[in-house]
């Protein structure tokens, strides 16, 4: 069934689903802003100028939402979507600020020149900015964040995590993670969760500041590498050697996950829970360029 | 902002930056390369002869070190490099040395019961340099707590790995590993 | 001595004794003076210990290990160009540093003092593996310049604000690999420095890649 609704005004549109379709929304500039309900249908509101359009369209696997641009100029449509929270979701724009709030599926987002802030997500969740930041809460499954200019951040989630920016921050908080790799070219990497015994966690930066919170209990072989950084610990820790590079290892409890911290240039450190933040603020105080 | 400062983390001695080009050499070797095996073998060969000789007698050192490269040559397989191949190679000496000691089954005084119980143990006169007189005062020292001294001292083992390589409680491994220190302590000081 | 605190000195040295038992011993061994000097002389005994040099034995051992494992002492014949199947997974299990392109092509990266017959990877697909230098590699410089092209040609299709973005990450990147590569030439056995440099140098592939994309899609 095809629909097509080309109306000038406000669109206010309701279309049922099928557990097991998806939702494909693309747009161009504008926000895409999609909460969750129960019911199994997809409502569409936006209010486009008189240069853009909004298709709605579904097939017997996808609903796709989609602004088109009339020819003659930039236009701007705000999208605001409810769908079921079972709901897999596929939204991308170019100039779109996207939010998701209470989705427990699958996401996949993606903008140019636009902030994403995702809340919830399980299974297969990626988020991708170029120029904005990405942020994403109470997630679980596979989750990957990236940007380019701008911070990322995953906070209260579990499962795989792979956050990565170029000129930005990494920040996982509360973070549960199996396999964790975090990495950035310009920027600091936080990390405030439990170290899990056979899990994998990989943190890498050129020009940055890595802040580790490991709790107590933790089983981890840690290996550090910098090239002209430094390494400070707020908790004992026996170093009784360090090699030219700077590069050492050390082992706490049975030494089950593997912890991987490398920054090219910038201060290494290990803090206990809760500390991370107050390390960080209290030690941050340069200027990336 | 933050100092460190000696405490509960064991430091397992890591080898040097050399062990970055061992990766590529275990491969080769793995595949039949002997040339790159005789490479690992220069490079670990102090180490591990060190081992052996704290570990054992200084006449079996010798043969215990050909042991565990040829050892090391036909386990070259397993090496997933999960860790550095020197970590591999050590855990693999520890095993292949410990197999020898099993194997020879000779009564000797294993543990230290109380006082002054190197006296007891025959050792050898050396130079009074600094070194030396450490390594002639381990060899003083009875094998079992021998063993327990160089696994956690030396080569920074954690008392619940010894215990599991040597067959003891824990509490066994550490109350030996105390008594070694006083008795090293005991003959380093005289 | 023997009792409860001096039994115990050397689980405190070593970290061994619970929080509680460890303030104990502590406030023990400030009013002990006997301890006091018990757990010094055992803390010099442990740093002798860690300190003990590593020395190799009075003869070599390695024609009778030669022997053992089947190989003649000395290989005397030329060295000669091997081939080596080995599979990504096999040399990643290794620890060989492997940059792995967008697009398949596989790098090995050799700290370069390392005189081996060159070895030739063969690995899944139809990308071949080239050896790297210290980071300069016929295959990654066309391909960066291929995508450099793409975004100077596309650049008028993209807005000017994402342009300077890119520019400017671009540039970014391009300082640390500078950096990197000054480090690993200075250092090139150093593992972490040689797989930094080739993680670097994904990263900046990635953003070409990124950056050409968005041109297509705005074309």
């Amino acid at each position: 069934m095809f629909l097509l609704l080309a109306l000038l005004q406000q669109i206010d549109s309701t279309v049922p689903v099928e557990r097991g379709q998806r939702l494909e929304v693309s747009t161009y500039a504008g926000e895409i802003a999609v909460k969750t309900w129960n019911r199994n249908a997809v409502r569409v509101v936006a209010d486009p100028d008189s240069r853009a359009t909004v298709e709605i369209d579904r097939s017997a696997t996808v609903v796709t939402v989609r602004t088109q641009r009339r020819r003659g100029g930039p236009s701007m449509v705000d999208l605001q979507i409810t769908a079921p929270a079972w709901m897999a979701l596929d939204l991308s724009g170019v100039y779109t600020d996207v939010t998701v709030v209470g989705a427990r599926g699958p996401i996949a987002v993606e903008t140019v020149q636009g902030e994403v802030s995702v809340e919830g997500g399980d299974g297969l969740v990626s988020l991708q900015s170029v120029h904005g930041s990405v942020s994403l809460r109470g997630a679980k499954g596979s989750l990957e964040v990236h940007s380019v200019n701008e911070d990322v951040s995953v906070t209260g989630s579990s499962g795989e995590v792979t956050a990565e920016t170029v000129n930005g921050s990494v920040t996982l908080s509360k973070v549960d993670g199996t396999s964790v790799t975090a990495t950035s070219v310009n920027g600091d990497l936080d990390y405030d969760g439990p170290i899990r015994d056979g899990g994998r966690y990989t943190f890498s930066t050129h020009n940055g500041d890595i802040t580790l919170s490991v709790a107590e209990a933790s089983n981890a072989s840690v290996s550090v590498s910098t090239f002209n950084g430094e390494f400070e610990s707020s908790f004992p820790v026996t170093l009784t050697e360090t090699r030219k590079g700077k590069r050492f290892s050390f082992r706490l409890g049975t030494g089950s996950a593997q912890v991987t911290l490398e920054s090219f240039q910038g201060t290494i450190q290990l803090v206990r829970p809760g500390a991370a933040r107050s390390a960080r603020d209290e030690d941050h105080d340069e200027d990336w360029e | 902002m933050t100092r460190t400062r000696p405490g509960p983390v064991t430091l397992r001695r890591e080898l040097t930056s050399k062990s970055d080009s061992d990766a590529v050499d275990a491969a080769l070797a793995a595949s039949g390369d002997a040339h790159a095996f005789e490479r690992l073998y220069r490079g670990h060969l102090a180490r591990v002869h060190s081992l052996a000789r704290r570990m054992l007698d200084d006449d079996d050192a010798d043969e215990a070190t050909q042991d565990v490269f040829v050892r090391a040559w036909e386990k070259l397989g397993t090496f997933r490099g999960e860790s550095a191949f020197g970590t591999w190679l050590h855990r693999l000496a520890i095993n292949v040395i410990l197999g020898r000691r099993e194997r020879r089954g000779i009564q000797r005084q294993r543990f230290l019961e109380g006082e002054g119980i190197m006296e007891t143990v025959p050792g050898r006169r050396t130079q009074p340099e600094t070194s030396m007189d450490m390594e002639t005062a381990i060899a003083r020292l009875p094998e079992g707590a021998r063993q327990i001294f160089v696994l956690h001292d030396v080569e920074g083992y954690r008392h619940e790995e010894i215990a599991d390589m040597l067959g003891l409680a824990t509490g066994t491994s550490k109350s030996q590993l105390h008594r070694a220190r006083l008795a090293l302590r005991q003959h380093l000081d005289r | 001595m023997s009792d409860q605190w001096s039994d115990r000195l050397s689980e405190y040295l070593d970290g061994d004794l619970t929080e509680a038992e460890h303030l104990a011993m502590e406030a023990h061994v400030e009013g002990c003076r006997e301890c006091a000097e018990t757990l010094a002389g055992l803390r010099r005994t442990v740093m002798r210990a860690r300190s003990l040099e590593d020395r190799p034995p009075a003869h070599d051992l390695w024609s009778g290990i030669a022997e053992r494992i089947g190989t003649p002492a000395r290989i005397a014949a030329a060295p000669r160009r091997r081939r080596i199947a080995f599979s990504v997974p096999q040399l990643l299990a290794a620890g060989i540093a492997l940059a792995v392109l967008s697009g398949g092509s596989v790098w090995l990266l050799q700290p370069s003092p390392l005189t081996i017959a060159r070895p030739l990877v063969e690995v899944p697909g139809d990308a071949p593996v080239t050896q790297v230098g210290v980071g300069t590699v016929k295959g990654y410089d066309a391909a960066v310049d291929d995508l450099e092209r793409v975004l100077a040609q596309g650049r008028g299709k993209l807005d000017s604000a994402t342009v300077r973005i890119l520019e400017q990450n671009l540039a970014i990147i391009d300082r640390a690999l500078a950096q990197a590569r000054q480090a690993v030439a200075a250092d090139s056995a150093n593992l972490y420095l040689n797989s930094h440099l080739a993680e670097t140098m994904r990263r900046k592939i990635d953003l070409l890649r990124q950056a050409a994309t968005l041109v297509s899609a705005a074309s």
